[in-house]
């Protein structure tokens, strides 16, 4: 039939009642299994189910704090996140780690239970058996390696493997689609029996006082003007077969396979991509990207503006800046929010600034070692809140660490100074420490050090992701595909005209499937019918 | 401007109330009307099975009037906001609310052109008198835009979008509710039943790709802004949690079986899926809050 690609899945019953007689051989059962797993990929109520099940694991994540990918990445922060989120959640953290892995397993267990129950009482072996071990299994999966559960939700193995569901879920359903669809479009079936205008969601039945071809003249011509396709075929009796929008079910497949796009470009996109989420670098300062080799940044200045009219309401962040590859200028542009700079595939955005300070050191002898804006990004380990940045000497073991201003009520470092603190790192001791005041070269051990004045740092996220292609393209395709399914919905009509003699029965029938307004439609058509042929309205 | 605004929006606050009690009365002159047809007086039956009587269609007549009139001054309102401000109503919740409210309006007028069910707006007009009454307990001090805001096409269209989406969702939860609470066999001079399954489905069918829209779009705006299109922030993953709900819907449409009660379950969910993606920031704290980058502070 034509329209099976319409009819819900069967719920599948991995082998029918008669055939677990215990001749089956193993075969019969892989058989029987693959069959059901791919029953199980096409379902609908599975697709459905793993949506929702989705859709509030990501709620918990929206609502629970989720642990960062560098806190996750590292054993002694993972252990910090914890304890820190342990007395705002108490009893409940190891509920909230351990949850989504137990209910998985029960869940498991439960559809497990369930198939025994029905293979015990009736012999049946039915999909729960299968599935109800696999998720079981997963359950016990995800409760022995996850330690994060619903603190680090989207990153969790139980999350991706709802997603790959998913995906291999839309996989297998489009193709499973697609030969109907195909079939449907270029030969679609145009007899499709008599039993089916008695039994098909909409039908109606017409006498007509006129021959099989007048009426389908007539038919013909209601259809035509309503701009359908009109496919016939005649054995004595007229089929006839006509649709609109046809294509709308290729814009169906496209919105569902578009969904597999955007996935791959994500996973394209952070296995192939380059990311820096904190580019930091200060004014007057030239900095190698870390893109491509040969690449650097000059920041030339950072401008932030403020209203004038209302208090701590930032205007405008403007970092102007300029690319250099193997020391020639190759792009120059003013970032700024919304305002990106992109060169060679990558992406600069502006994101955050910050105070610097520009530092000259000098070693014993005189020479200059460093003298260059230093981005104060960092915060003092004391708790203090203080902007720090750090300056390793080059060619030398020892580390000075530059300490800002907290503002106008700091006491110990003033506006106009910063602490500087010696470190050697041979020993780990520290060497010289002192609060120096700006313009004033000062003596640290065997360096002279002078803060020169302050300024900016900005710090801009980089991003080179070879996935965004394919990120939009799939975002076009499935608003494309899904609003031309709400948009141009398909009709597909039959129709059979057996005449005796003078007098012609009639038949119209269509599937009316997920809303009136395809019966409404269809009652139109009819009273059309009707009003062309003639024939009086019967109830 | 902005002093125009307001009184629109006082002028809107008003018609609806008023329009929400014509609504009731017809409603209640309906139900008297479908008691009476149930004694066997004849009566003209409305488009649909809804019963009514002549003076019932008086009043639903001037309920409709005041309808319009409310969506028109809200409307006015966004217009002279936006002409105050310089730029669409996503700046804060004040204007983002009046915008709901409007899509809710909008919404319900459309579908009760279409399917003439005044009953819906006992449940829908409420939804966006509501989010007035939550407008005016805000403060709606025009603030300037932070950096992230100020692309102003982007941003505009992204809310548009997002409020129409929102407008179909609530009269879709209108019709879910109403088939929920009535008795077995449709009595209450309520829709049929199936007429009430039909517009929540047609509903969800305008709001579904406007919030896909809403969604890429907001990737979009993301991408130019902060350099990535998806970075689960709680905002993010509420409308996709959302959107996961209402595409469970549409398949549940699909399948034969979830027609009724348990199609309507999923748009009540649907639906709390959507206040929570809209009051969320209220209690969580993402990229979205709307002071904008909270890394650059
Ligand atoms: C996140 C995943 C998915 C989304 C967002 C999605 C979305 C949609 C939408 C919007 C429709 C149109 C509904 C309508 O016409 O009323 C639809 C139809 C459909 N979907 Fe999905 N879907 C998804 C996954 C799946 C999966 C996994 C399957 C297979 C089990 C599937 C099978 C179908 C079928 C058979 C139809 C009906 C097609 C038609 O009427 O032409 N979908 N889907």
């Amino acid at each position: 039939m034509t329209h099976e690609v319409r009819t819900p899945p069967l719920r599948p019953t991995a082998v029918a009642p008669g055939q677990t007689a215990a001749s089956a051989g193993l075969m019969d059962y892989v058989d029987a299994g693959l069959e059901g797993l791919w029953h199980l990929l096409t379902s609908m109520r599975v697709a459905m189910v793993l949506m929702m099940v989705l859709a509030l694991l990501s709620l918990a994540g929206s609502l629970i704090i989720q642990i960062t990918a560098d806190q996750a990445g590292d054993s002694a922060m993972r252990a910090e996140f914890l304890s820190m989120i342990q007395p705002r959640y108490g009893g409940w953290t190891n509920v909230m780690v351990a949850g989504p892995g137990a209910v998985t397993l029960i869940a498991g267990i439960a559809m497990l239970a369930y198939g025994l129950h029905r293979f015990s009482k009736r012999g049946e072996l039915t999909w729960e058996l299968g599935t109800g071990v696999a998720v079981a299994a997963l359950g016990v999966l995800v409760l022995a390696t996850d330690t994060l559960g619903l603190f680090n939700v989207f990153n969790s193995l139980l999350f991706r493997v709802l997603v790959a569901g998913l995906v291999i879920s839309l996989v297998a359903c489009t193709a499973h689609r697609i030969p109907g669809v195909w079939r449907t479009a270029t030969k679609p079936r145009v007899d499709v029996g008599a039993s089916f205008f008695e039994h098909a969601p909409q039908h109606e039945s017409v006498v007509v006082h006129a021959t099989a071809d007048e009426t389908l003249a007539t038919v013909r011509t209601i259809f035509r003007n309503r701009h359908y396709r009109i496919l016939t075929q005649s054995d004595g009796t007229v089929h006839l077969y006509a649709d609109r929008f046809r294509f709308v079910a290729f814009a169906s497949l496209a919105g569902h396979i578009s969904l597999v796009l955007i996935l791959a470009g994500a996973i394209i996109g952070t296995t192939f991509g380059y990311r820096n989420p904190s580019f930091v670098i200060a004014e007057g300062s030239t900095i190698p990207t870390g893109t491509e080799s040969g690449l650097a940044m000059k920041l030339v200045t950072f401008t932030d503006t403020w209203y004038t009219t209302v208090a701590d309401v930032p205007s405008d962040y403007a970092s102007k800046v300029e690319l250099y590859k193997d020391g020639a200028l190759v792009a120059a542009q003013t970032i700024r929010v919304n305002d990106p700079l992109t060169y060679n595939g990558a992406t600069y955005y502006q994101k955050a600034y910050g105070q610097a300070v520009v530092m000259t050191v000098k070693d014993a002898q005189g020479n200059v070692v460093y003298s260059q804006g230093l981005p104060l990004d960092q915060t003092a380990g004391d708790g203090s809140g203080r902007d720090a940045g750090t300056i390793q000497i080059p060619g030398a073991s020892d580390v000075l660490y530059v300490f800002g201003t907290t503002g106008t009520s700091d006491t110990t470092i003033q506006p106009g100074q910063v602490r500087a603190v010696l470190v050697s790192a041979a020993n780990n001791s520290t060497i010289a420490d002192q609060v120096i005041n700006q313009g004033k070269a000062q003596t640290m051990g065997n360096y002279t050090v002078t803060f020169d004045r302050e300024s900016q740092y900005t710090l801009l996220s980089i991003n080179r992701d070879p996935g965004q292609i394919l990120i939009w393209l799939g975002a076009l395709l499935l608003f494309g595909g899904f609003t031309l399914i709400f948009l141009l919905p398909q009709r597909r009509v039959w129709a059979r005209i057996s005449s005796r003699g003078a007098t012609s029965v009639l038949s119209v029938a269509s599937l009316g499937r997920r809303d009136a307004a395809l019966g409404t439609d269809f009652d139109d058509l009819v009273t059309d019918i009707r009003a062309a042929l003639q024939t009086p309205a019967q109830g | 401007m902005d002093k125009m605004s307001g009184y629109a929006f006082v002028a809107a606050g008003l018609s609806t109330a008023l329009a929400m009690v014509c609504y009731a009365l017809y409603a209640l002159s309906g139900l008297r009307a479908a008691r009476v047809q149930t004694a066997g007086v004849p009566t003209t039956s409305g488009a649909l099975g809804f019963v009514s009587g002549p003076r019932t269609a008086a009043i639903g007549r001037y309920a409709t009037m005041l309808g319009w009139l409310a969506t028109v001054a809200l409307l006015a309102g966004l217009v002279f906001r936006a002409i105050a401000t310089g730029h669409g109503p996503f700046a804060n919740m004040y204007e983002f609310s009046l915008a709901f409210a409007f899509g809710t309006m909008l919404s319900y007028m459309y579908f009760e052109r279409k399917y003439h069910q005044r009953i819906l707006a006992l449940v829908a007009l409420p939804v966006a008198l509501a989010m007035m009454w939550y407008a005016s307990t805000i403060p709606s001090t025009i603030e300037p835009l932070v950096p992230a805001l100020q692309n102003n096409l982007l941003l505009t269209v992204h809310v548009a979008v997002a409020i129409v989406a929102y407008g179909s969702f609530s009269i879709a939860f209108g019709a879910a509710l109403l088939y929920l609470l009535q008795p077995e066999g449709g009595r209450w001079g309520l829709p049929k039943p199936q007429v009430l399954d039909e517009i929540g489905y047609r509903a969800v069918v305008v709001g579904y790709p406007f919030l896909t829209l809403t969604i890429i779009l907001g990737a979009v705006w993301a991408n130019t802004a902060w350099g990535t299109y998806w970075s689960w922030d709680p905002k993010e993953t509420a409308s996709l949690v959302t959107w996961l709900m209402y595409g469970a819907y549409l398949h549940a449409r699909v399948v034969r079986g979830w027609r009724g009660s348990r199609a309507a379950w999923l748009l009540i969910l649907g639906f709390a899926a959507v206040l929570f993606t809209y009051f969320g920031n209220l209690f969580f704290g993402g990229l979205h809050s709307y002071s904008g980058l909270n890394t650059m502070n």
